[in-house]
């Protein structure tokens, strides 16, 4: 009687957990909801504050894109959002592609070479790790009016392509490589080049991708480097580009929520399509900070 | 030299695959690091016209008896009182969606689904004929979430609650500036539904051009420019950051970490007539310990650099500079007042700050992991 008891309560309760996590979650995605049928809205239509648009304007993304023309004021829009979300994307990989790059090697040299000297350098970079963002961003931007780079991709890549936090990370993932692989390489004869690409790179793939992604994605959404850095129109990133586009939108808010929309939904769907790997590396990343 | 290069051949190797790094972290961190101590000790200015002059401890000294400096530190300080709620709901999360919540049968699963599918239909096709669109498309909704979370278990919870952090950035910051406009806001129109409900019409929060905050009873000093007791400016930020923080990477590592507890802990409980409430508070909260002291020491850093990005899109730092925080303030006394020494002395006092949570930090984090 007891046992069969017990099992019946213990159903309910998942039931209640079922039913708490469903309200729960629903209720986080209401104000997508609410973007996703505003964004549809007619102009004005907004301040109903109605959830369901009265009439569809699926022509409101075609106007964010630039791809049909503004119907009331029969012009295009000042912003070029797909040119912005290219430019973004553009900047973030090559952040991505050279701070992978140089932190890997570095881990490498960090872990699997001795080398005079080696300890204290790496507490150098531990060091710094400690400084805020904050307190680099001023000189940083010195050092790029000096060099000329101010308002060009190359200013907007260059401060992210190598970091200390990268190192340290990659270099703790190395470490719990076991070092009899590299013997078993160097008897057959392969060099520091042949054992990091043929089999430390290999290892620490999982770690590279973790560092890749958040790599990727604090580029893209980086807000003060951009600002700061770019001037001219044809090289705004999406922060800036939507920033600028909330100025200006003259009281069109549907316009401005299609222009959200067209830049979340496809970052739900990337999510949504890649989650295992992604949840995955948060814990390494997690795993490796702690 | 070939022999100087056997000799040294691990050396070399080494330097060549530091080589790409260190130059940019010698020129990226190192002297920037440098250039930036030396800095705030000078009266360093964007403008041409002001020539370079080494003034001593004057910034700092101007700084601390900056009333403006103090406001915005504790407009910090007011942002990072959201911090323990965010963690203990990213740990109630994860409490919630540990287990699979899957049915065990297959075939099982996938008739409740069908069920579920078929009473959603009929319910909202029904609500939406009958005149209402807007309920019929929540409900839809609840039932959709329902849907897939029969199907996938707590994976789908997992994947809605982790969205809104994984699509945080402007775009959604600025959804948000939306759905906070007293006007024809999502906040607002809740907010007036459900006390509309009640037959109560009272007046609505103004949120990003209020001053109003939640310790707006407390006593203090006129500096402090407190708009009276409401929900205001800074309250719509932390509702924000709440949304973005409880079901991201803190859930994701709590998750993590419960899995982690032995089976057996539980089980003894049960055995002791523990309920679900008195298992989670006994064994769960101290398992998680280390966790939570992780993630709590990663967010207080985080959140003394943080609302820069609020600040600019939601507010520019009002009204009444309520929402500017430190990062905010380096940013306009940096490059809008262009006083990059004073800015970037006061970049330093951030790291002070940060740098004696993290020596706390190491101390008390020791002795943790002896009881480990």
């Amino acid at each position: 009687m007891n046992i069969r008891h017990s099992n019946w309560w213990r159903a309910v309760q998942l039931l209640l957990r079922f039913f708490i996590v469903t309200f729960i979650s629903a209720v986080m995605f209401v104000p997508f909801l609410w973007m996703l049928c505003s964004a549809f809205k007619g102009p004005g239509e907004i301040e109903g504050m109605s959830f369901w648009p009265e009439v569809f304007h699926p022509k409101n993304l075609l106007i964010v894109l630039r791809l049909c023309q503004d119907p009331f004021s029969e012009q295009y829009l000042q912003v070029q959002l797909l040119r912005y979300i290219l430019n973004s994307i553009f900047v973030a990989s090559w952040v991505t592609v050279l701070q992978v790059t140089t932190s890997s090697m570095a881990a490498y040299a960090f872990s699997r070479i001795v080398w005079p000297g080696r300890n204290q350098v790496f507490l150098l970079y531990l060091a710094t790790m400690m400084i805020p963002g904050l307190v680099l961003t001023i000189p940083v931007f010195q050092i790029m009016v000096s060099l000329n780079l101010v308002n060009s991709f190359t200013g907007l890549i260059l401060p992210g392509a190598c970091s200390a936090f990268g190192t340290f990370m990659l270099r703790q993932f190395m470490l719990g490589i076991p070092l009899s692989y590299d013997e078993a390489a160097r008897i057959d004869g392969a060099g520091h080049f042949q054992i990091f690409t043929e089999i430390i790179l290999p290892q620490a793939k999982p770690g590279i991708i973790t560092l890749a992604i958040f790599t990727f994605l604090s580029s893209y959404r980086n807000l003060m480097w951009p600002l700061i850095m770019v001037k001219s129109d044809c090289l705004r990133t999406v922060p800036i580009g939507l920033l600028s586009f909330m100025g200006d939108k003259g009281g069109r808010v549907e316009l401005l929520l299609a222009a959200t929309v067209i830049c979340i939904i496809p970052l739900i769907l990337i999510f949504v399509i890649c989650q295992k790997k992604l949840i995955s590396g948060i814990n390494l990343g997690g795993g490796v900070k702690g | 030299m070939t022999k100087w290069f056997r000799r040294h051949r691990e050396l070399a190797t080494a330097g060549v695959f530091l080589l790409p790094n260190f130059a940019g972290f010698l020129l990226l961190t190192a002297f920037p690091v440098g250039l930036s101590l030396y800095m705030s000790f000078t009266n360093w200015s964007l403008k041409k016209t002001v020539p370079l002059e080494f003034v001593g401890f004057d910034n700092y000294l101007s700084l601390l008896a900056d009333g403006k400096f103090w406001f915005y530190f504790y407009n910090t300080a007011y942002f990072m009182l959201g911090i323990p709620f965010a963690v203990f709901g990213s740990l109630v999360a994860a409490n919630l969606l540990v287990h699979d919540l899957l049915i065990k049968k297959v075939s099982r699963r996938l008739q409740t689904a069908f069920v579920l599918a078929l009473t959603g239909v009929i319910t909202c096709g029904w609500l939406f004929l009958a005149g209402s669109p807007d309920w019929a498309l929540l409900l839809a909704l609840l039932y959709l979430a329902a849907f897939f979370g029969v199907l996938f278990g707590s994976n789908t919870y997992r994947t809605m609650m982790y969205i809104p952090n994984f699509a945080s950035g402007v775009a959604t910051i600025i959804l948000w500036v939306q759905v906070f406009n007293p006007h024809y806001g999502l906040a607002n129109g809740i907010l007036d539904a459900l006390f509309g409900f009640f037959g109560l019409h009272p007046e609505l929060p103004t949120w990003l051009t209020s001053t109003r905050n939640l310790l707006g009873f407390l006593p203090l000093p006129n500096l402090f420019s407190n708009g009276g007791f409401g929900l205001g400016a800074r309250e719509a930020i932390m509702i924000m950051t709440f949304w973005m923080a409880i079901g991201g990477n803190n859930m994701i590592l709590y998750i993590a970490s419960i899995a982690n507890i032995p089976q057996s802990l539980y089980e003894a409980a049960e055995i002791d007539g523990a309920g679900a409430v008195a298992k989670f508070i006994h064994i769960t909260v101290p398992s998680v310990a280390a966790t939570t002291f992780f993630i709590s020491v990663m967010a207080v850093i985080g959140g003394i650099q943080g609302g820069f990005d609020t600040a600019r899109i939601m507010t520019l730092g009002g009204p009444a500079g309520t929402t500017t925080t430190l990062s905010y303030y380096i940013f306009t006394a940096g490059f809008e007042e262009l006083r990059l020494g004073y800015a970037s002395a006061v970049s330093w006092i951030m790291f002070v700050i940060i740098f004696i949570l993290t020596l706390l930090n190491w101390k008390y984090g020791n002795r943790q992991n002896e009881y480990q």
